[in-house]
């Protein structure tokens, strides 16, 4: 019995250390990659070629999400506030749970999925068949060549997307509140207008890149560290998609708390 | 012996060990590499020969020993230092490792480029003038990694490791899974390297015709150390049991008067 506790106690408690382990192990890549990021000289091609990856790529699925949330959104007020189903009521609530929240967090999980999973899995094949090992002795600091770049285009795209997916978001909830339920469109347009937030959108930009930090780091950082075989990819892609919508979810809640709590 | 006396040393591994956990790869490994030289590897499959030379490029750091490459101990330098001294040497992986986001041309000159700016003409010009060494076409320079054969891509990793001379070469089984005629073509480029560039070269191969071909001294990794070393006609006279093993498939009559 004592045994088998400390048996328990022991394999929790490794769990444990290692746990923390890779925590420290996951600053120190974070802490270095920041330092690459801000250290000339920048490949411009490479990150050319992944802000388009990441946002113009992005926008099909954002606008999508987006728009059906924007659309859903409004159906779903009108229906669930009936006793005050007036344009301003719809309108606001659109914009502001749109701007606020569901624009940067859908945006952020769809990116997660589409690009944290690409770019991890392309650094962990590269980690795998040892172009990452090739890299660094041809001349180059792999940290500066493959991972600086995916940071600095997310930083800069995901905000945009979750722009553009706002944008989409609220035009979704217009179409439904005009065409389906109705509504004056000048009134609704103009009670959009009037609850339109500055912090808000600061709020959401804030979110967008933080999200984008998440993204990039995560993805980078499991790529980076892939073990060996095509399992190690795997495992890689799964991990960074899993752990990045995690954290965007949790970062949302403290953002937001810290905002407006 | 005599006539290495005043010769430089290029490569110099000194008491090297290695383990990955409870596997001990390498144990107390020394060797020279002079100028000039031309040493082959030689061992059976997972004895850590690759182990052994990603110690010596860095890229696997060992538990115990010095390395020194022209006279700088590797071990433990910083990591710009380190680097300096990496681009003088040529490598190839035993896998290749190109990268297969860049085509061939790019992947060929991508220590050059990254020196100097190039545009695509240079750079395929460039290129152009390596792989037309190596029996390779034009026509792959477009192409990515991906879109070759595997013994094509084994020459572009070649053609790779040699843009811009390097002064040393170390190869990873660069003949392995080519065709003989390629092969001896492989050995030519590494004699030529050796003999007329004054550059220093250490392969790693299973193929016992290459040995002969390019070897000034082969090394034999057996029991986690180097059991072996001489000369490769050295070799036929040897009772070491595992050098006869590499030995008995070739036809000795026929290398010796070769
Ligand atoms: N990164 C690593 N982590 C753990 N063990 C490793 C690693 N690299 C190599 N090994 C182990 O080291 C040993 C030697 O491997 P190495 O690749 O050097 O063999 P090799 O002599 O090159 O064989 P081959 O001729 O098949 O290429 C093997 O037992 C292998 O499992
Ligand atoms: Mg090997």
């Amino acid at each position: 019995m004592l045994y088998l506790f400390l048996n328990i106690l022991g394999t929790t408690g490794k769990k444990f250390i290692s746990f923390i382990a890779n925590i420290g192990h996951f600053f120190i890549f974070f802490g270095s990659a920041i330092y690459w990021t801000f250290k000339p000289p920048w490949y411009l091609k490479k990150i050319f070629q992944q802000i388009l990856d990441i946002g113009y790529f992005s926008l099909p699925v954002v606008g999508l999400t987006t728009f059906f949330s924007g659309m859903v959104l409004a159906l779903q007020t009108y229906n669930g506030f009936t006793d005050f189903n007036s344009e301003s009521t719809v309108a606001r609530i659109v914009l502001t749970s749109i701007t606020r929240e569901l624009g940067p967090v859908l945006t952020g999980l769809m990116v997660a999925g589409r690009i944290g999973a690409k770019m991890a899995a392309e650094i962990a094949t590269m980690r795998v068949t040892e172009q990452i090992d090739a890299l660094g002795t041809l001349g180059t600091r792999p940290m500066q060549y493959l991972i600086a770049p995916k940071i600095i285009a997310s930083l800069v795209c995901i905000p945009i997307l979750v722009l553009i997916g706002n944008t989409i978001g609220i035009l979704g909830g217009y179409i439904i509140a005009i065409y389906k339920l109705n509504f004056n469109p000048s009134l609704y347009l103009y009670a959009t207008i009037e609850y339109l937030q500055l912090i808000d959108i600061i709020q959401g930009t804030v979110k967008a890149a933080i999200f984008g930090l998440i993204i990039s780091m995560v993805s980078c950082y499991f790529g980076y560290n892939a073990s060996k075989g095509a399992e190690g990819v795997g495992f890689a892609t799964t991990s960074s998609v899993v752990i990045s919508s995690v954290m965007i979810l949790t970062s949302t809640y403290i953002i937001t708390a810290l905002f407006f709590g | 012996m005599e006539k290495r006396k005043n010769k430089k040393i290029i490569i110099k591994v000194s008491d090297l060990s290695k383990s990955f956990n409870d596997n001990i790869v390498l144990k107390n490994i020394n060797f020279k590499l002079f100028e000039g030289e031309s040493l082959a590897i030689i061992g059976a499959s997972g004895s850590g020969k690759s182990v052994l030379l990603k110690n010596i490029i860095g890229i696997l750091e060992p538990d115990k020993g010095s390395i020194q490459i022209n006279d700088t101990e590797m071990v433990n330098l910083p990591r710009n230092l380190k680097e300096k001294i990496l681009l003088d040497l040529g490598i190839t992986f035993q896998h290749g490792a190109l990268f297969d986001s860049l085509k061939n041309w790019e992947n060929i000159i991508f220590k050059i480029a990254n020196k100097k700016k190039m545009n695509n003409k240079q750079g395929k010009k460039l290129a152009f003038s390596i792989i037309k060494k190596l029996g390779l076409q034009p026509e792959i320079l477009d192409l990515y990694p991906s879109e070759i054969s595997g013994g094509m891509q084994k020459r572009v990793a070649i053609a790779r490791a040699i843009c811009g001379n390097p002064k040393i070469l170390l190869f990873d089984e660069p003949t392995s899974g080519l065709d003989p005629v390629t092969g001896s073509l492989i050995d030519q480029l590494i004699k030529t390297a050796v003999r007329t560039v004054g550059g220093s070269a250490i392969t790693i191969t299973h193929d016992m015709a290459s040995v002969f071909r390019i070897a000034d001294k082969v090394m034999l990794i057996d029991n986690k150390t180097i059991s072996w070393s001489g000369t490769p006609k050295d070799m036929f006279n040897s009772t070491n049991a595992k050098i006869q093993e590499f030995i008995k498939p070739i036809n000795s009559e026929f290398l010796l008067n070769d």
